[in-house]
């Protein structure tokens, strides 16, 4: 499938900016099971110097600095990319067992386990623990496979917990998410991955885009779509398998990436420091997922 | 009186306080202590014989007297190490022990030689860690012993320098062990503080102690900071001469000094966050002279602080964008952004694998063995033994501080216990060593202290170091203690690395220690920020100089043998009040304070907090003078010193109230403010932080003499009371004597009035002040004008310039009303015209910094 993304953040101050140097995660990333075909990122006002680079994590990091005199900012991403197509749905059964599976991170002297330790730690924003730990571990049976395993921490996550865009913020923590059982896709996928971690599963951020449906009959509407974030977590097999707690799903041919990490921290759309803007900038963001027609790649 | 007692002169101090016989200065070591000096059996080692027979010769009391030289030289020189003890603000002048540590080149040569391989060693390990990580895929070190580390910064990943090393200053922090041999306890690799103290120590010993010192044949450290220096030129990424500049994190910083002082000793500018920017891909200074390209930085923050963009997010000492110009090879960053991973402790654990690795062979120097409760055995050992070792977390960012398992009781083992399992990655634990003592003057003898020796290596040629010959000692403050730190005052040590006999014939290092680099050099810029801040150091000891002799005269007049009316003591009060801009104070006072006055004067000279009392105007001159440290002439600071020393005089004497003659209490403060006027014109370089400091002085000193002449010339008063108000204005104003001069004939407030504002060779009239920033404007930097056409400053000082001169006195003081209306007129104006310059050069000139925040998009946007 292939998919165009618009994707524009508008940042609007109550006093004047006079200058401002931003890190923007924007750009999608190639996958092993997709590729950005191009992107191209248009700026208001104009930067003085903008770059373009692969950051430590592989992702595709945007600088720039502006240095005029401004009171609205948009960055307007605007890319091609083509997803893989899935269509048959894995046996989630056949595969390593769990117990197997942590077993081997522990052992393995490959070189991708060796890096794939890195997501077994905690992170900024992401504290294992074994209040995680507990609320894992009905879904990890040692003999069942490592996927089953984590697909039913996925459904128990999608089912035991509300989404509630007005509960938490960035700040708010996994214990308090835990507790109260809500949140948004951003703490879903947070929680996911901390719970993985303290089972002994590397496991990574993912954050990116979705395509959304409009229900039969009715029109899509622009910039209805969303930024939204799942999970990847790491199969002796199979390397990254991505799942999505939000819908219950794995993360199919309408779940775009944008940025791997260890959370939101590594990941951030968006991240900056301004001169002046007064208090309180307003924020709003935009996005739009449109199927594009042509032949495949 | 100091007795100039040499080594060479047995010594005999004939001070005349000492009461106490003169016992000779031995040195014993302690037998069951661990002893550098001597040898088990007590007997003193031979590289420290040369040393100790001169200080026995020299006797106590010398030694005393040495010491004392020493703490006064240090405090001329301004060397302060900030300690934080909960009262606010900084304070603490750097301790030096006059007994310096000896090592015997023999001895050194061992040493060196496997700090040279350390540092070769842990650039290696640097280079490898940002880059390929071999070391981890070979299974040389666990992931998480790199992963988890809050040193290492991903941001930094793949950041390169011009040339093979990328780790360019090495401190390592080393103790002596039973065999003689050094043993390693931790590494320094972010912006390692001491070098400067170093330098600092050696200068103030080889002026203590001339003779002692050159006979002892004492290596030379001068050239670790050339190449320092030399090293930091070469990686300049510009074809020109290159600006490097040292990055403080400011004037509250314990090391401020230092950075001061290695800044001037290098000739480097000294900048601070807010100097600093990044425009179109470059790092900028904000210097006066516009923006300056900044090649090199030499930090004195941690990494982490260094960019607000990538790094942490809540810091203000660093330069939003600067990783970036980093990555873009436009500006070099030393140490490298990310080096701070490098003192990372579980690295030692795993030190003699990693060397094998990398140079082929195990680290000649030993580290302190070191457990890593991440590893399973290694966890095992720890709970096991606890009460025997130190704990102490990964990284040093967190705050946490190490604990000795033998000083906790049950309970706070069993939770320290806890928390290492539960953050096992984070958590190492190491030996605890004995600390070696040496000998250090303490009760007028010489007694064991332990010691802690701190070297530095600095990257020289190709891929080799170079290090200090000896470094910073540091002691502890009693017999076996055991805690040796900065912060907690703990006194530092000179390190002599002696030559052997037969090396004493050759010449060691023909650099002498004490030259000053590079004095006005090309590379030293002045950010803005420095110029701004002697500015204001100009404007506040003019404003306490003012308001300080109104105070004495007033005080004279007050408590004079004649009575004033209190007609003339509520205009003179009224005066204070406004002088001093402690408003409304006196001017809305009702009768019976204006007859009590003492309270409220003695409140505005002594009430810190206080806005325009004498102390904070004071104050907020030494904070300037702060800021702009590394300008000031060692002279400068001396006086300085002084006046800290007469404001502490002055509080204990106005402790218990005004006393008869609060006048003479002033003096010792008037005093030193006109030695530091002196010497802004004696000693000062004519440059363009001299100038701005000397437009500071004027414009106040404008402003103070209108305001003085507004309140005691406008109003009109009987005889009496115009004598006393004109005798106020000529005192005050230090014109009686040349008043008096002009003999009977021409006598009153006419002639008053012509001195302080007319009169261009009284160089405290108003005129005089106008000329002389008509000079001193000429000579700031400038924008082109059209021919004909006057700047802005330039149209405001002509203005007030002539005003006053177009102004006939008899017709201002001529008057029907209770007031001078046209003088009052003409101040008024002068005034207005004064503070337009005012505003205008500090617009033009100094930098109006916008306040920054930081952004981060929520993740869900509009939601």
């Amino acid at each position: 499938m292939r998919y165009r993304i618009k994707h524009i953040t508008r940042y609007n101050y109550a006093a004047r900016v006079t200058r401002c140097y931003n890190l923007a995660n924007v750009i999608p990333r190639d996958t092993a099971r997709q590729r950005c075909l191009s992107n191209r990122i248009t700026l208001s006002p104009l930067p003085s110097t903008t770059h373009k680079r692969t950051d430590y994590f592989g992702n595709k990091a945007f600088h720039f600095e502006i240095q005029k005199a401004h009171s609205e900012l948009s960055i307007t991403a605007v890319s091609e990319v083509e997803v893989a197509d899935n269509d048959n749905a894995p046996n989630l059964d056949l595969g390593i067992a769990y117990k197997d599976a942590q077993e081997y991170f522990r052992k393995s002297s490959k070189p991708e386990i060796i890096e794939a330790r890195e997501f077994l730690l905690s992170s900024p924003l992401i504290e294992t623990s074994d209040v995680l730990a507990d609320y894992a571990r009905p879904s990890f049976d040692p003999k069942r496979s490592l996927k089953s395993c984590v697909a039913d921490l996925t459904r128990r996550i999608f089912r035991e917990f509300t989404y509630d865009p007005h509960f938490s913020t960035i700040a708010t923590p996994l214990a308090d998410v835990l507790k109260h059982k809500k949140g948004v896709c951003q703490d879903f996928a947070h929680l996911e991955v901390g719970c993985l971690r303290a089972m002994g599963i590397p496991a990574k951020y993912v954050s990116g885009y979705i395509e959304t449906l409009p229900k039969p009959g009715e029109q899509k509407l622009v910039g209805a779509d969303a930024t939204h974030a799942w999970i990847a977590f790491f199969c002796p097999e199979e390397g990254w398998v991505e799942f999505d707690p939000t819908n219950d799903s794995m993360a199919g041919n309408q779940h775009i990436v944008t940025a791997f990490g260890r959370d939101y921290f590594d990941v951030t759309p968006l991240r900056g420091v301004i001169f002046g803007g007064g208090a309180g900038p307003a924020l709003s963001v935009s996005v739009d997922v449109s199927r594009m027609a042509g032949p495949q790649a | 009186m100091p007795n100039p007692v040499t080594s060479t002169e047995p010594g005999q101090s004939q001070s005349q306080t000492q009461v106490v016989p003169l016992l000779p200065l031995e040195y014993k070591s302690h037998s069951d202590l661990l002893d550098d000096a001597c040898t088990p059996q007590g007997s003193i080692k031979p590289e420290w014989e040369y040393m100790l027979g001169g200080l026995r010769d020299l006797g106590p009391e010398a030694l005393r007297e040495r010491a004392q030289k020493a703490r006064r030289i240090l405090r001329d020189d301004g060397a302060t190490f900030n300690i934080y003890d909960g009262e606010g603000g900084p304070g603490g002048s750097w301790e030096l022990d006059p007994v310096p540590y000896i090592i015997g080149s023999e001895d050194w040569a061992r040493i060196e030689a496997g700090l040279l391989e350390r540092s070769e060693l842990f650039n290696l390990l640097l280079r490898d860690l940002y880059g390929p990580r071999t070391l981890l895929r070979h299974g040389l070190l666990p992931p998480e012993a790199l992963f988890s580390h809050g040193g290492f910064l991903r941001a930094c990943q793949g950041i390169q320098m011009p040339g093979e090393q990328e780790l360019i200053v090495h401190a390592v922090d080393m103790i002596r062990r039973h065999d003689g041999t050094m043993c390693v306890l931790s590494d320094r690799s972010q912006a390692p503080a001491g070098a400067g103290y170093v330098l600092e120590n050696r200068t103030v010993m080889s002026r203590v102690f001339p003779s002692l010192y050159r006979d002892s044949h004492v290596h030379r450290i001068a050239s670790f900071y050339q190449r320092l220096r030399h090293k930091l030129i070469s990686l300049s990424p510009s074809d020109e001469a290159p600006l490097i500049a040292l990055l403080t994190p400011g004037g509250q910083n314990e090391a401020y000094f230092e950075h001061t002082y290695l800044a001037s000793y290098l000739g480097f500018s000294l900048v601070q966050s807010g100097d600093l920017m990044v425009r179109n891909g470059f790092l900028w200074m904000k210097s006066m002279d516009g923006l300056k390209r900044v090649d090199v930085l030499l930090r004195q923050i941690d990494d982490a602080f260094c960019d607000p963009v990538e790094l942490r997010s809540d810091s203000r000492l660093g330069v939003p964008g600067l990783l970036e110009v980093v990555r873009s090879g436009r500006v070099v960053v030393a140490n490298p952004l990310g080096s701070g991973v490098l003192e990372n402790p579980i690295f030692l654990k795993y030190l003699p694998g990693i060397s094998k690795s990398l140079l082929g062979r195990e680290p000649r120097l030993d580290s302190v063995q070191t457990w890593w409760a991440g590893d399973d055995d290694d966890l095992e050992f720890i709970t096991a033994n606890i009460r025997e070792l130190i704990i102490k977390p990964a990284y040093r960012g967190t705050g946490i501080s190490s604990v000795w398992g033998g000083d906790l009781n049950d309970e706070e083992l069993n939770k320290l216990l806890a928390t290492v399992h539960s953050k096992r990655y984070q958590y190492v634990a190491q030996e605890r060593l004995q600390k070696p003592h040496i000998p250090s003057f303490a009760n007028g003898a010489l007694e064991p202290r332990p010691a802690l020796l701190r070297t530095f290596s600095v990257a020289s040629d190709g891929t080799s170091y170079k290090i200090l010959p000896g470094g910073l000692t540091r002691i502890g403050t009693d017999t076996g203690s055991g805690v040796i730190s900065m912060q907690s005052g703990s006194p530092s040590k000179d390190t002599w690395v002696t030559a052997s006999e037969q090396e004493r014939t050759a010449s060691i290092d023909s650099v002498p220690d004490s030259a000053r680099i590079a004095a006005d050099s090309p590379l030293l810029s002045l950010p803005s920020r420095v110029v701004e801040n002697l500015y204001w150091m100009g404007r506040y000891s003019e404003r306490a100089e003012a308001a300080l002799r109104l105070l004495r005269t007033v005080f004279v007049l007050l408590r004079g043998e004649e009575p004033i009316s209190p007609n003339a003591q509520k205009i003179l009060l009224h005066t204070v009040s406004d002088i001093t801009a402690t408003l409304p104070g006196f001017t809305i006072a009702p009768q019976e304070l204006l007859a009590n006055p003492d309270e409220e004067l003695l409140d505005i000279i002594r009430d810190g907090s206080r806005a325009g009392s004498v102390k904070s105007t004071l104050n907020s001159m030494l904070a300037s003078a702060d800021e702009s440290k590394e300008l000031l002439s060692t002279d400068t600071t001396r006086v300085i010193n002084d006046l800290r020393d007469a404001m502490v005089e002055l509080d204990v004497v106005l402790d218990s109230g005004l006393t008869s003659a609060p006048e003479e209490a002033l003096d010792p403060l008037v005093t030193t403010l006109t030695a530091l006027s002196g010497l802004m014109h004696e000693s000062m370089v004519r440059g363009i932080g001299w100038r701005f400091m000397l437009l500071g002085k004027r414009i106040e000193r404008s402003l103070q003499t209108l305001n003085t002449v507004r309140c005691l010339a406008t109003p009109v008063v009987d005889d009496a009371d115009q004598t006393t108000l004109l005798n106020a204005l000529l005192v005050s104003m230090e014109v009686l004597i040349t008043y008096r001069r002009h003999g009977r004939q021409r006598r009153g407030i006419e002639l008053g009035l012509e001195l302080v504002l007319l009169d261009d060779r009284n160089p405290r009239s108003l005129l005089f002040q106008l000329e002389q920033l008509q000079q001193h404007l000429a000579e700031l930097p400038k924008a082109e004008t059209k021919p004909g056409e006057l700047a802005e400053e330039d149209r405001a000082l002509l203005e007030a310039m002539t005003s006053l001169r177009l102004a006939r006195l008899p017709q201002l003081l001529e008057t029907s009303s209770p007031t001078r209306e046209e003088l009052g007129q003409l101040l008024l104006q002068l005034k207005q015209l004064l503070q337009e310059f005012n505003r205008i050069i500090s617009d033009k000139h100094f930098d109006h910094r916008t306040d920054e925040q930081h952004l981060v998009t929520s993740f869900w946007g509009e939601q």
